[in-house]
């Protein structure tokens, strides 16, 4: 029914897609998978009309379609429902469905809000949620939006004659497991009504619901997998083009920690609201992950030690010293590192070039009296460029400009060079592509041979697994268990998802 | 060299071609003299326009530097007699503490520039009004030549004034982008929760550069005043607007983190060529206004760089 | 002038009740200030003394009603006073020209100005969105043109309208108001209306919310940006009739003043800069807050150079007291 043939897409620099062909059935669900920047979402954005491709056809039912911008796509029945947050929070959850298609409750110029919420509710029913379509939508859990993100897809089906494709951009990653069922039995009955195609990283969720799925690499589908043929490891060993093992999280280089000194202490701290009695030591060379869900204090806890939250009660002590006015500057003066989540927004500075972001948390050792010597900081950058193999043509290029993990690099460069020997890694690896991935390992491991302590939060639990000394598992802010994650012992997924949830 | 390649010099090319094209139509606009004269006029304008860019930079706006410019006027008349040079460090101290206390409005308090700007500025229009009895006052003329009268000779043709705003420029640019001040402003300019994830004392440097863009908006009361030879709690009024203009042309945008001072020193010229230009080519007096706006919107659509603009507000 | 909001997850009933007294701090406030007034001075709870600030603020509750929908975009509009002057100027040339008399056919003024206004607010907006000028710029500099033109139209002169018809707008009083109050009280009622009703009130929500996400949902963000300065045209237009009712004077000057009064209204009765948030009721209360403020210190007997700086203190604390600081990482 909705066919790519030969599908072709070139970006300066990056050849984005390579002759694809897909096609989806009426009622089928296709997985799409792959691994970061293998091609996935500019695919996506072909399909729902937010790019143009270059060369080669779409057709739907056997006619050549050429869609301009999404609402053109979303004529021929095609939806996308978003990652998240692609609901305005600020407008009701009826408005939010009909954004745009306002026009068929208005009267003379009038909105029938009667009109509107009956719409609403019936749209609702559609994805089993019993709200009030006049909520305004902050109020909503992020499972209830994902929902009203799908019943505002389906309003397609009433304003358009043919068939419904919907695209589905890891609709699972804010989700919990009993949520994620309900979504995917949804998604099936809804069948008789549409075709979804479903993008996840989640591997074995995949697995699950699709009827086939595609797994690209570098742009290229490498293999087209029927359900009942699929299994995890080969899918996987095509997405990677090789074995994921233990050589991936550089497990041989894990080396036993220093227990004799202690680079952090929480004694039953507890942050109000975030997370309550959690106690751990942090030491030289160990790797300590926080593991649990969205919401179990994770980040709190890394924030806490960073000094942007501060400790209702108990008491947090660096190097053996208490941390009690907490904030970010004296965090940073005993050597406390953080790597936050949204490199974008908070790791690097976009505007400012390489050597700038790299002094920018030790702007006082390249100055004297306020005045930078700039020649040093260059030296510096230059040096760390080397070391670290950053891709970039020289040091006044702007961050904003380099790739993930050149960026990624660039902030860990920021800490390790201005001596930091306690590293918070928030999702260090988010939205990588495996080679920096893998450099990301290397470095975490170096790190640790040079006596630094890290605390991490992984973005898979493989990840964590694979690289952590010590593995907390924090549910509803309270830390549920601790693991050893001695090579050789490791748990298994199983094990901590057992805890989390 | 391409499009992309240029852009930072539009600014520039923008300035160039004005001057050429009004010189083209009135060849006595580029006699040197009154070139300089010309510039030597704008000194205050571009004073001001340079403490607002620290304003701007880091992506907020000052609108209490005409009132501050006013306060002063009015605190150098009254106290030049009693403190004589001296007065100077009363009126710049003035400027800190007000652009001081808008910055810890706005970043403490959560009050957005502009409106906590513009309620100092209220303040400091009381202030200015309070102390002037709400008159006109007019300086001592021989206090003020001998302790200000330095600011408007000439030294082999060149106004003194010029020489005071090269330094100020000079002193600007060089905070801006040689010192760890100047780069955390850009930091935060650019990337306020990086900045904070840095360990940047982000407010204090906030604080500071509403605190510079007031002490700046008081060096030009000051040479407002000596230059006027009085002070008057509307003195300065028509400033504020222009300041911003200037800034604004010179490609420094409101977002903040792109631009700098240089940017400013050619956004105040084009403003003062397009001001003049029309008093050469003699443009009738009530035309003048409307034109300026015209051009005004000309010349920002050509200067501004909307690479970093992913949605324009 | 940008915030960067966090979404609050901890949304438990603490938040409910911090977000409701947030949302009605700029009533409260109000209500406090006129306590405060009355008590030292009981005349300022007279009606004659209620009558002035309405008659005051009027026309710039029109212009702040106007600046509103844009700001809840977003955007800013700093046009306003030379679109006021200009609609002001246009109207009384219209209006002596057709007869001078609301009785003749000379009634068609009122219609053209408010055309007049919608026009430059178009430009205005066209500018703003087609040359990719960020809207404070654009709108600045047509301001800038505006007063330009008004004053080319006039070459500096005043222009009279003494038409008595016409002038009932303040001299005809009706329960002890004047007529010209309860045209701003219709219109307010009319920009609420657009506010909740009409397809292109909510789009203003939905794009200070989330521009980019508004695009993603199929709306045609650059249309809406257009006719909401259209409209807020249009409002400034009728704060030009009102000035022009209020002092029988057109000129290049009748906008003076307009455009921090109606920003800092809009501000200080709740509406946030960055977009989303707010509406016609919040601007009416901050109009009010402003105008009870400058005259309440008139009443009470304050000297007038301690006015301004007492009107600056308030703005800011009636600021603090309306944000939601919670919910908001740091601003600009």
């Amino acid at each position: 029914m909705y066919q790519l043939n030969k599908v072709d897409k070139k970006f300066p620099g990056v050849h984005a897609l390579k002759a694809v062909d897909f096609k989806i059935g009426r009622g089928e669900i296709v997985g799409l998978v792959g691994e970061n920047g293998a091609g996935k979402s500019t695919l996506m954005k072909v399909i729902y009309g937010a790019y143009q491709p270059d060369s080669g056809t779409v057709t739907i039912d056997g006619k050549a379609v050429r869609f301009q911008n999404p609402r053109q796509a979303m004529d021929h029945g095609i939806g996308m429902v978003f990652q998240e947050q692609s609901l305005i929070t600020n407008l009701t959850v009826m408005e939010n469905i009909f954004l745009g298609f306002e026009q068929q409750f208005v009267r003379f110029g009038v909105i029938n809000w009667t009109a509107m919420a009956k719409a609403a509710r019936h749209q609702l029913r559609k994805v089993k949620l019993d709200i009030d379509p006049s909520t305004v939508t902050s109020k909503l859990s992020f499972a209830q939006r994902q929902l009203v993100e799908l019943a505002k897809v389906l309003t397609l089906e009433e304003r358009i004659d043919g068939d419904l494709v919907i695209l589905l951009d890891e609709p699972t990653s804010v989700l919990a497991k009993e949520e994620v069922e309900l979504l995917f039995s949804l998604v099936r009955e809804l069948t008789s009504r549409a075709s979804f195609i479903f993008v996840s990283h989640r591997m074995d969720e995949v697995l699950e619901l699709s009827d086939r799925i595609y797994v690209m690499k570098d742009g290229e589908v490498v293999d087209v997998v029927e359900h009942g043929q699929a299994n995890i490891d080969a899918i996987q060993h095509k997405m990677v083009g090789r074995e994921v093992d233990k050589q991936y999280y550089r497990e041989q280089k894990q080396h036993p920690y220093d227990s004799g000194k202690t680079l952090v202490r929480f004694d039953r701290v507890s942050v109000a609201g975030k997370y309550r009695d959690v106690s751990f030591d942090l030491h030289p060379g160990e790797v300590l992950c926080l593991v649990g869900t969205e919401g179990s204090g994770r980040e709190a806890v890394l924030r806490t030690i960073f000094g942007l939250e501060r400790p209702s009660t108990g008491a947090v002590a660096i190097k053996g010293n208490p941390f009690h006015r907490a904030t970010a500057q004296e965090a940073v003066a005993r050597g406390v590192g953080y790597v936050p989540r949204e490199r974008k927004v908070e790791g690097i500075v976009n505007g400012m070039n390489v050597y700038e972001n790299m002094t920018l948390s030790q702007m006082g050792k390249y100055a004297s009296h306020g005045v930078l010597r700039i020649r040093e900081e260059k030296a510096l950058a230059e040096n760390w460029i080397k070391r670290l193999s950053i891709k970039t043509p020289d040091v006044y290029k702007d961050c904003g400009g380099l790739s993930g993990g050149n960026q990624q690099k660039v902030v860990l460069a920021k800490w390790r060079s201005g001596g930091s020997d306690i590293f918070l890694l928030d999702h260090p690896t988010r939205g990588l592509d495996i080679g920096a991935k893998e450099d990301v390992y290397d470095m975490i491991r170096e790190m640790c041979d040079d006596g630094a302590g890290i605390v991490l939060v992984a973005d898979t639990l493989e990840e964590a697994i694979g690289l952590s000394h010590t593995i907390l598992v924090l549910k509803d802010g309270e830390i549920q268990k601790r693991f050893d994650g001695s090579p050789g012992g490791k748990p298994s997924p199983f094990d901590l998802v057992h805890h989390m949830i | 060299m391409s499009i992309e390649n240029l852009k930072p010099y539009f600014p520039w090319i923008t300035l160039a071609v004005l001057v050429l094209l009004v010189g083209a139509l009135n060849p006595s606009f580029l006699n040197p003299a009154s070139l300089v004269q010309l510039v030597a006029d704008i000194v205050p304008l571009f004073i001001m326009a340079l403490g607002m860019t620290f304003a701007i930079y880091i992506g907020g706006i000052d609108l209490s530097m005409q009132q501050v410019a006013n306060l002063v006027t009015v605190v150098a008349t009254v106290y030049l007699v009693q403190y004589g040079i001296f007065v100077a460090f009363l009126c710049i101290g003035a400027g800190f503490v007000i652009g001081a206390a808008s910055g810890w409005i706005t970043t403490r308090q959560f009050v957005p520039s502009f409106v906590a700007t513009l309620a100092m500025g209220f303040i400091a229009l009381s202030g200015a009004r309070f102390l002037s009895g709400e008159r006109a006052l007019s300086m001592n003329a021989d206090a003020r030549d001998a302790s200000f009268g330095w600011m408007f000779g000439n030294t082999v043709g060149i106004p003194h004034e010029l020489v005071i705003a090269g330094l100020l420029l000079a002193l600007a640019w060089f905070l801006q982008s040689r010192t760890t001040f100047g780069r955390a402003l850009k930091a935060v300019g650019s990337g306020e929760l990086a900045a904070v994830a840095s360990g940047l004392k982000v407010d204090q440097i906030k604080i500071l550069a509403f605190a510079l863009s007031g002490t700046f908006a008081a060096i030009a009361g000051l040479m407002f005043s000596v230059k006027l030879s009085g002070g008057d709690a509307n003195l300065a009024n028509g400033f504020l607007i222009l300041a911003i203009v200037a800034v604004l042309v010179g490609g420094t945008p409101l977002t903040g983190g792109v631009g700098g001072v240089i940017n400013t020193l050619v956004g105040t010229l084009i403003v003062v060529v397009i001001r003049s230009a029309m008093v050469y080519l003699e443009v009738d007096a009530t035309m003048q206004q409307m034109i300026f706006g015209v051009i005004l919107i000309v010349a920002i659509a050509m200067t501004i760089d909307r690479s970093k603009m992913r949605i324009v507000k | 002038m940008a915030t960067i909001q966090t979404a609050d997850k901890a949304g438990t009933w603490v938040g409910i009740g911090r977000e409701t007294l947030v949302k009605w701090a700029p009533l409260l406030v109000l209500i406090v200030l006129c306590g405060f007034f009355a008590a030292i001075e009981p005349r300022f709870l007279s009606t004659r003394n209620f009558a002035r600030i309405l008659i005051a603020a009027s026309p710039a509750l029109m212009v702040a009603t106007g600046v509103t929908f844009v700001i809840i975009m977003g955007s800013i509009d700093l046009s306003m006073e030379g679109t006021v002057s200009v609609c002001a100027v246009s109207f009384a040339f219209c209006f002596l020209w057709l007869g001078g008399t609301l009785a003749s056919w000379a009634w068609l003024a009122l219609p053209f100005a408010m055309l007049v206004g919608a026009a430059l607010g178009f430009v205005n907006g066209l500018i703003h969105v087609k040359l990719k000028i960020p809207s404070f710029m654009a709108s600045l500099a047509m301001g800038f043109v505006g007063t330009g033109l008004a004053m080319v139209m006039t070459g500096g002169d005043r222009i009279r309208i003494e038409d008595e018809l016409f002038r009932s707008l303040l001299t005809e009083r009706v329960l002890g108001f004047p007529l010209m109050v309860y045209v701003a009280g219709v219109f307010l009622l009319i920009a609420w209306f657009i506010q909740t009703r009409t397809t292109l009130g909510r789009n203003f929500y939905a794009v200070g919310g989330g521009e980019d996400l508004a695009i993603a949902s199929g709306l045609n963000v650059s249309r809406v940006r257009v006719l909401g300065y259209t409209v807020a045209g249009v409002f400034f237009a009728v704060g030009a009739l009102l000035a022009v009712g209020r002092i029988g004077i057109a000129e290049t000057a009748t906008g003076n003043d307009f455009m921090f009064l109606s920003v800092t209204a809009v501000v200080v009765g709740g509406t946030a800069l960055w977009g989303g948030i707010g509406g016609v009721w919040n601007t009416l209360v901050g109009v009010l807050i402003v105008f009870v403020i400058g005259n309440g210190m008139v009443v009470i007997g304050l000297p007038g150079y301690v006015q301004d700086g007492v009107l600056g203190i308030l703005v800011i604390l009636a600021v603090i007291l309306s944000t939601d600081r919670k919910s908001i990482s740091f601003v600009k």
